[in-house]
């Protein structure tokens, strides 16, 4: 799927969890340096959010009028 | 990559399963008090059984689950920490069941002594929920309709605890204030400001995840709570200047608001991928069916007041919001949280070493299902009690203990899978 964000997209909106998570690292594991992924969802994710600020990932994110949380993750 | 699952946030499973546990008892205690009076707890609303029902429903039963979800879910859905959690959740449970006890006791008896102890005590345990609660939530941006939904809905719980302790106060010393408007204010603050923003602001979050649904549009996701805020501080204002038309404008609001959110839910299920309806999406759909029902009721009333003269409507309406709403939706939801917390904590025992089983061999969908219909029926004798009381009361009364009963056997038989997993999981990780 492409965004005008980024061609790495997860789409995660119907996924039951721990899916929209375990697809989201899968996604990272194969970023390039320099890359950016996006992760869609109904809700905001604090528990990946933690983790990524851990591994020292940035991520900002928007919340569109139909309720997707559009996550944008540097590698 | 597994060993990401863990989630350290997490407080410990004993944290919320103590609110699920001791919760069902005060239902099964609801029902054997309505078995026992029958017709006459059903006669009005001011009887003394029947205030001692309604709080060991709202506080017991519904404020003990939603206080212990929250416990758990504060981290993940608002990623605020609450200190010690695991010693927060057995001080919030132990005073939220012995305050309940006396307050009800206190009802039952006339006995003013109790009440004000068991309002003493609900009152320090909700001003310790909320201080650690207000913490946890000090420096969390309010980025989602969710975080602003669970902030507004503690100025809630302060307004209907506050409001309660004034009442139990004005009851014990005999204090000259307009009960009546008092105690419409202190359900709404309760029902509307702390019950109906806490849900929403879950649902945000719970309904597209567990349902499959698509998201609620982000615009009146964010004014819900503002309004109904508003709305309650409005109608405050309104009781304390006696002005009996805004009171009732607010009223008539307050129900239109919960409508729609409640048609929006309802249109938002029906476009749900997952294709077969779980026992969560039938608990759902009776608790929206029913919260429709009980909001018309209550938008009639605003516009007609002379019909709350009739002692039956209030006791309908109590009756439909209580057991056709708030506790299906909860059920619901006990439903979907406790088999995943379940789940999440054999995934992190096993250590990414040992796989856990899959959520529903923990809880089977069968065993959901019988609870379900168990409930079903007593809500059906519940609201055929309303109609006619002296009929349907008591059966009502044991059928709404025998589904509370076997909400608690079936969580406990999910628990004792758990435990049985959990030592398996450890004689692999030993064994290897």
């Amino acid at each position: 799927m492409n965004h005008p964000k980024t061609p790495h997209v997860v789409d995660a909106r119907y996924m039951e969890p721990p899916e929209p998570f375990v697809q989201t690292m899968e996604m990272l594991d194969r970023l390039q340096p320099g890359e950016r992924m996006l992760l869609l969802l109904f809700r905001e994710p604090h528990p990946l959010y933690k983790i990524l600020r851990q591994n020292g990932h940035d991520y900002e994110t928007e919340l569109t009028a139909d309720g997707t949380f559009e996550i944008l993750i540097s590698r | 990559m597994q060993a990401l699952l863990s989630f350290e946030n997490a407080p410990p499973f004993a944290a919320p399963l103590r609110f699920f546990l001791t919760a069902p008892a005060f239902g099964v205690l609801g029902g054997v008090l309505l078995a026992w009076f029958g017709a006459d707890i059903m006669a009005s609303r001011w009887m003394p059984a029947t205030l001692a029902l309604t709080h060991l429903i709202t506080v017991g039963f519904m404020l003990q689950i939603m206080l212990g979800a929250l416990i758990q879910i504060l981290p993940v859905v608002a990623g605020a920490n609450l200190p010690r959690p695991l010693l927060l959740a057995r001080v919030v449970n132990v005073g939220l069941s012995l305050g309940t006890l006396l307050l009800a006791g206190g009802f039952l008896h006339s006995h003013p002594s109790l009440l004000a102890a068991g309002a003493g005590v609900l009152g320090l345990t909700a001003c310790i929920f909320l201080g650690s609660a207000a913490l946890a939530l000090r420096g969390v941006p309010t980025t989602s309709p969710t975080i602003r939904g669970l902030k507004l809905a503690m100025l809630g719980l302060g307004g209907v605890v506050g409001l309660g302790l004034i009442l139990a106060l004005a009851l014990v010393f005999g204090w000259n204030i307009p009960l009546l408007q008092l105690v419409d204010l202190h359900a709404a603050w309760g029902f509307a400001g702390w019950g109906g923003v806490l849900l929403a602001a879950v649902a945000f979050v719970v309904v597209p995840m567990f349902q499959l649904t698509p998201g609620y549009p982000a615009r009146p996701s964010w004014w819900f709570p503002r309004v109904i805020l508003g709305v309650l501080m409005l109608w405050t204002l309104a009781v304390l200047a006696r002005w009996p038309a805004v009171i009732a404008l607010c009223q008539a609001a307050a129900a239109l608001v919960g409508t729609a959110f409640a048609l929006l839910t309802m249109r938002l299920q029906s476009l749900r991928r997952r294709a077969r309806p779980d026992v969560t999406y039938r608990y759902w759909q009776l608790g929206l069916v029913a919260a429709i029902f009980a909001l018309i009721m209550l938008f009639t009333a605003a516009v007609s007041p002379a019909i709350v003269d009739n002692p039956r409507w209030t006791i309908a309406f109590g009756v439909i919001l209580m057991a056709g709403a708030f506790i299906p939706f909860i059920i619901g939801m006990i439903y979907k949280i406790v088999p995943f917390l379940a789940w999440l904590h054999l995934q992190n025992c096993g250590q990414a070493k040992v796989p856990a089983p899959a959520m529903n061999k923990l809880l089977p969908d069968s065993e959901m299902q019988a609870q379900w219909r168990s409930y079903l029926v007593a809500f059906v004798l519940l609201a055929l009690a309303c109609l006619f009381p002296e009929w349907f009361a008591r059966v009502s009364g044991v059928a709404f203990a025998v589904a509370n009963a076997w909400l608690m056997l079936t969580l406990l038989r999910a628990i004792r899978r758990y435990r049985q997993h959990t030592v398996l999981i450890l004689e692999k990780l030993a064994a290897r």
